[in-house]
């Protein structure tokens, strides 16, 4: 744990500098996950700041300072699907822009390294952006979070409350889902 | 080939991760951070007085509703209690049915009748 337990008791009972120092000591870790639950770099600060605001709300509804982590995990994966549902209203697919974007990158060859790695990135992010708009949020975020964040699957029981059984379950079928997109991307020579 | 995409997933799934930059919060994150606990601190304790005031009212409104309903039946004291009280205290039905029954019998079958008016 980043912060000792007496300091989420103190900010539990409204102790403001307390949970000052509780943002500072997890703030970046916060703005870590959220780049990769929702990857969107442009929104991940205002993201992380509803999970602030919530956390700040939520404070006296822990149990107990040792399943502070995650509890802030879920407040966090909460925020980001809240996020993901929005921004899914708002925008369509753009599975169908990557070959162009690739011709782009094709194009771009001659610029510098530094650049040509820039865009790389962003291609990747593009592209696991539209493997993942054709699965569920709840889907995108447990793989994400087991695949990309690292998280062992009891890490995974605590901030789902659910048993191992069904997590490896829930997470076989996301996978599949995955990769039969991305077998259809492949197909379809976007990849 | 599932094996193959399967491990070609994993891969797209460790580049991804390389690919999320590491952000950096902004200088004015804790200010602007307080500031949205406010505006919702704010709104919380408006909503929240107002739900203390319908609450209020209503109970004030339970309240005299019980009170009158206990105040009405004592003054109404003297009256019929229900309809179907009243119905069973009123006999001027079964009265006006004999009284029609007699005035509809032809005279000339009760000549004793006729002689006495």
């Amino acid at each position: 744990m980043l912060v000792e337990r007496e300091l989420i008791e103190r900010a539990r009972a409204g102790d403001a500098p307390a949970f000052n120092e509780i943002v500072f000591a997890y703030r970046k870790r916060i703005l870590g996950t959220i780049s990769r639950l929702i990857g969107r770099p442009e929104d991940v600060e205002d993201v992380a700041q509803e999970v602030f605001v919530r956390l700040y709300y939520s404070l006296d509804q822990l149990r107990s300072a040792e399943v502070f982590e995650p509890w802030l995990y879920r407040l966090t994966v909460n925020a980001s699907y809240d996020y993901l549902r929005r921004a899914k209203r708002r925008s369509e697919s753009r599975m169908a822009d990557l070959s162009e974007q690739q011709v782009v990158m094709a194009d771009s060859l001659a610029g510098g390294r530094q650049e040509q790695d820039e865009k790389q990135k962003s291609q990747t992010r593009e592209f696991m952006d539209a493997l993942f708009r054709h699965v569920s949020e709840e889907d995108r975020l447990l793989l994400t979070l087991k695949e990309v964040e690292g998280l062992s699957l009891k890490e995974l029981e605590q901030v789902y409350g659910v048993n191992e059984n069904a997590l490896k379950v829930r997470l076989f079928r996301a996978r599949q889902r995955v990769l039969k997109a991305y077998r259809t991307a492949v197909a379809n020579g976007k990849l | 080939m599932t094996g193959n995409d399967d491990s070609r997933l994993d891969d797209l799934f460790h580049a991804y991760r390389a690919a999320c930059p590491d952000v950096e919060p902004g200088a004015d994150f804790m200010p602007r951070l307080w500031q949205r606990i406010e505006v919702r601190h704010s709104f919380g304790f408006l909503f929240q007085r107002l739900a203390r005031t319908t609450m209020t009212a209503g109970a004030a409104l339970c309240v005299f509703l019980i009170l009158l309903n206990f105040v009405s039946p004592s003054q109404s004291r003297g009256t019929p209690p229900s309809y179907v009280d009243a119905l069973l205290a009123d006999h001027t039905a079964e009265k006006t049915y004999y009284t029609e029954a007699i005035r509809l019998t032809p005279p000339a079958e009760n000549p004793a009748a006729d002689g006495q008016h």
